[in-house]
């Protein structure tokens, strides 16, 4: 449940500096113990942040683990429950269909703000302006100021039936394609993916602007030189060049996507019918409406489980070579 | 070396501490072992007083932000009464009281008066006080029966038994209507039968008017269904249902029929467009248009609509499946206070709850748009000309008396509404589903949640 924010950059490279720094202090024996100490004092120096970490994410984690075995309904007596929570979580049809959903959500969550994300910081690159360039970057980046649960109250009033996206069909004369975007079976679930598409474009375009930042502009200067096009050059440097960049963008978009929450909740709730329930909402209803806190539990944990399978081979697949 | 000395130990400390902390999470067996149990026969067999406290007590009340308006007015009116009294309250957020409430009652602590929302979750664990003996005291025993069934429990089902809660009022359901539409299509009386209705209906849409604004992106489209179950199943199998009776079942004839009729008034272009993308506010704002004829809604929504439709709009109960039958509605409490068990001030808690039935406390809760709790003898509350709640208390006086009161289906158990209700009746309107498979569904889902 820690991870519902979707929004938890992945801290899996923390620690990878200190075993070349310590194998390349070679000492005496009487230096070891002074050694030592120091190292021991770099822990109490992080000792509040690991107390606070311990407290707020590693005991939150393991009594979810714990509760996952049992029946409870969040104040009385706990029954064990052996499997039984984690059984059902693969066999009712509702919960196995949350996850697929929450799937098919990368695709508007991740997928398309990426690739939107690369074309528009690639022609954000070119605007030489300094002012306008300013005003692009921050335009892009609005979406990401509004919290989501907010964003998501405002377009559920553009894709109600008489919302701003069915008066803007009618107006281009589309009005045969007018519904209630949100309350119908076929269209609920990509309606609800590109709020979260809005949602995320602009965090990744600002990313991959940073990292285009990056790249020597003398390389496409050459590329140019030498007869490359726009196209070309997109594929040949910047593409190659942002690769941590766009990995960092998926990571946390897929994240978002999987674990995704607050849009679904203020949006659609799930419905209608059971058209976009999702792990996240299931998870809440679960415990805080049903009162069947092993079996949220249980849930949250396959959804862990299932965002860190899905992220470690991106992880492997995005690192700088 | 002497300060290495000095840290050893103390690190050592941190990391069984640290460890001891983390050990105790996963050794500690099943959660909510620790918890005792508070015996609800305590209460019982503790002396209770009717008497209004003679020193200053303070007693705190739990209920939802919603409901602030008539408990601050319920609070004023009483104190005003009791002087040495003082109330304080604290209000939740309306959509999280249902997830907070259970917390609140089993804290070590709890509030003095406590929003009940499930009786017999509460008795359960043991977290209510019996209340028998105070009803016996204030004479509560004369309300008529139907205005307090559904607070009582007896062996984990609520419906018959001890009492546990007492309302600060009812909520109330049936059908408004725009009066100048139903004069259009010819409405000069409430239809007395669903057969009526009907044929009312399928005037209004060949007037291009909508028939009936339903809205069922929140589960709106429950309420007609529910309308029609009322009378066709009977308002003591619903109730019975809804309290969770063994084996009552909601899979039955008459239902499928209810659900059916909703199917064909939906089939038949009754319903607005989007039907599944409407919400409850679009709904007013459709209904405040003039372009409708009928609103399966409640109570809540009387003082709205006396500002959009001022004078012109009135309040009738469903009409019964046949001319002459079962009405019924709808109709629970405001809010239904309970003492918890381990509440400090019992008896000035009890005396607000006895408040509750007064007439100053009836008139509070009419002017904030409730039914008031209390026997036929007492007087009326006034209510101000040309407004709809006249016909909103007129409809649930007749329903009272008809013995029609049911709870709603939606509080069956905690998750039917999310889980249940509210995506199957999106499919039965969606046309995904069919009235069989609706109750089934709905059945299967109740049956699983209750282990049976």
């Amino acid at each position: 449940m820690t991870s519902l924010d979707g929004m938890t950059a992945p801290a899996a490279q923390a620690g990878a500096v200190t075993p070349a720094r310590r194998s390349s202090r070679r000492a005496g024996a009487g230096a070891s113990a002074a050694r030592r100490r120091a190292r021991w004092a770099g822990w109490l120096f992080a000792l509040p942040a690991l107390v606070m970490y311990a407290v707020f994410e590693l005991y939150p984690v393991l009594t979810a683990v714990q509760y996952s075995f049992y029946d409870w309904d969040g104040i009385g007596v706990a029954t064990p429950a052996g499997l039984q929570n984690y059984v059902r979580v693969f066999t009712e049809p509702q919960l196995v269909a949350s996850i697929w959903h929450s799937f098919a959500l990368i695709l508007f969550f991740s997928l398309l703000p990426v690739t939107l994300g690369l074309v528009v910081a690639s022609i954000t690159r070119e605007i030489r302006s300094q002012f306008a360039g300013g005003v692009a970057r921050t335009l892009m980046f609005l979406p990401q100021i509004i919290p989501g649960a907010a964003s998501a109250i405002a377009w559920t009033w553009m894709y109600s039936p008489d919302g701003a996206v069915n008066q803007l069909l009618s107006a281009v004369g589309l009005g045969a394609l007018r519904t209630a975007w949100l309350g119908d079976f076929t269209w609920a679930l990509p309606a609800v993916g590109i709020i979260g598409t809005w949602l995320a474009t602009g965090l990744c375009t600002l990313l991959l602007l940073a990292g285009i930042g990056k790249i020597d502009a003398s390389i496409y200067e050459a590329a140019q030189i030498d007869g490359a096009n726009r196209i070309q050059q997109f594929f040949a440097i910047t593409l190659p060049g942002l690769r941590s960049e766009i990995g960092v963008c998926i990571t946390i978009t897929v994240i978002a996507a999987l674990a995704s929450f607050d849009v679904v909740f203020m949006s659609t709730q799930g419905g209608p019918g059971y058209a976009t329930t999702v792990p996240g909402v299931q998870v809440y209803q679960l415990a805080f409406t049903e009162n069947r806190v092993g079996q949220s539990s249980a849930l949250a944990v396959v959804l862990s489980l299932l965002v860190l399978a899905v992220i470690l081979p991106l992880q492997r697949l995005f690192r700088e070579r | 070396m002497s300060r290495q000395h000095l840290v050893r130990p103390a690190r050592a400390a941190v990391a069984i501490a640290a460890f001891a902390s983390l050990a105790t999470v996963t050794a500690c067996g099943a959660p909510g072992a620790s918890s005792e149990p508070a015996a609800t026969t305590a209460a019982t067999s503790a002396a209770i007083s009717t008497q209004a406290p003679t020193s200053p007590v303070t007693i705190t009340l739990y209920d939802g932000q919603g409901l602030k308006g008539v408990d601050d007015a319920l609070i004023a009116a009483f104190t005003k009464k009791y002087p040495n009294v003082t109330v304080k309250a604290t209000y939740d957020p309306d959509n999280v009281t249902t997830q907070n409430q259970p917390r609140q009652l089993a804290a070590a602590e709890p509030p003095d008066l406590i929003r009940v929302i499930s009786v017999s979750s509460g008795v359960k664990n043991g977290l209510l006080t019996n209340l028998d003996p105070y009803a016996a005291a204030y004479g509560w025993d004369k309300l008529p029966a139907s205005q307090l069934a559904q607070f009582r429990a007896k062996d984990g089902v609520a419906g018959s038994g001890n009492l546990y809660a007492k309302p600060t009022g009812f909520t109330m359901t049936g059908l408004y209507y725009d009066k100048a539409n139903a004069a259009k299509i010819g409405m000069t009386n409430p239809p007395a039968s669903v057969e009526e209705l009907t044929a009312l209906m399928a005037k209004a849409k060949s007037a291009g008017l909508v028939p009936m604004v339903v809205h069922n992106k929140e589960g709106g489209g429950v309420f007609p269904f529910q309308l029609l179950l009322n009378s066709m199943l009977g308002p003591d199998k619903v109730a019975a249902w809804v309290f969770n009776a063994p084996d009552a079942t909601i899979d039955t004839p008459e239902a499928v029929k209810a659900a059916q009729q909703v199917a064909d008034w939906n089939k038949a272009g009754y319903f607005p467009d989007g039907v599944n993308g409407l919400d409850a506010n679009a709904a007013d704002a459709l209904f405040a248009s003039g372009k409708a004829v009928f609103f399966p809604w409640g109570n809540w929504d009387a003082a709205n609509i006396d500002k959009t439709l001022p004078g012109k709009a009135g309040f009738i109960p469903m009409p019964p499946a046949t001319a002459g039958g079962q009405v019924g509605a709808m109709s629970d409490a405001a809010t239904a206070f309970g003492i918890p068990a381990k509440a400090k001030n019992k008896d000035a808690a009890a005396l607000f709850l006895d408040f509750l039935s007064s007439d100053e406390a009836r008139q509070i809760a009419v002017d904030n748009g409730f039914m008031p709790s209390g026997t036929d003898d007492q007087a009326a509350p006034t209510i101000p000309a040309g407004s709809v709640k006249t016909d909103v208390v007129a409809a649930f006086k007749a329903v009272s008396a008809a013995g029609g009161q049911t709870p709603f289906v939606q509080n069956a158990t905690a998750g039917i509404s999310n889980q249940a209700w509210n995506p199957e009746t999106q499919l039965l309107l969606g046309g995904k589903s069919d009235p069989q498979k609706y109750v089934a569904n709905i059945q299967a889902k109740y049956a699983s949640e209750l282990g049976r």
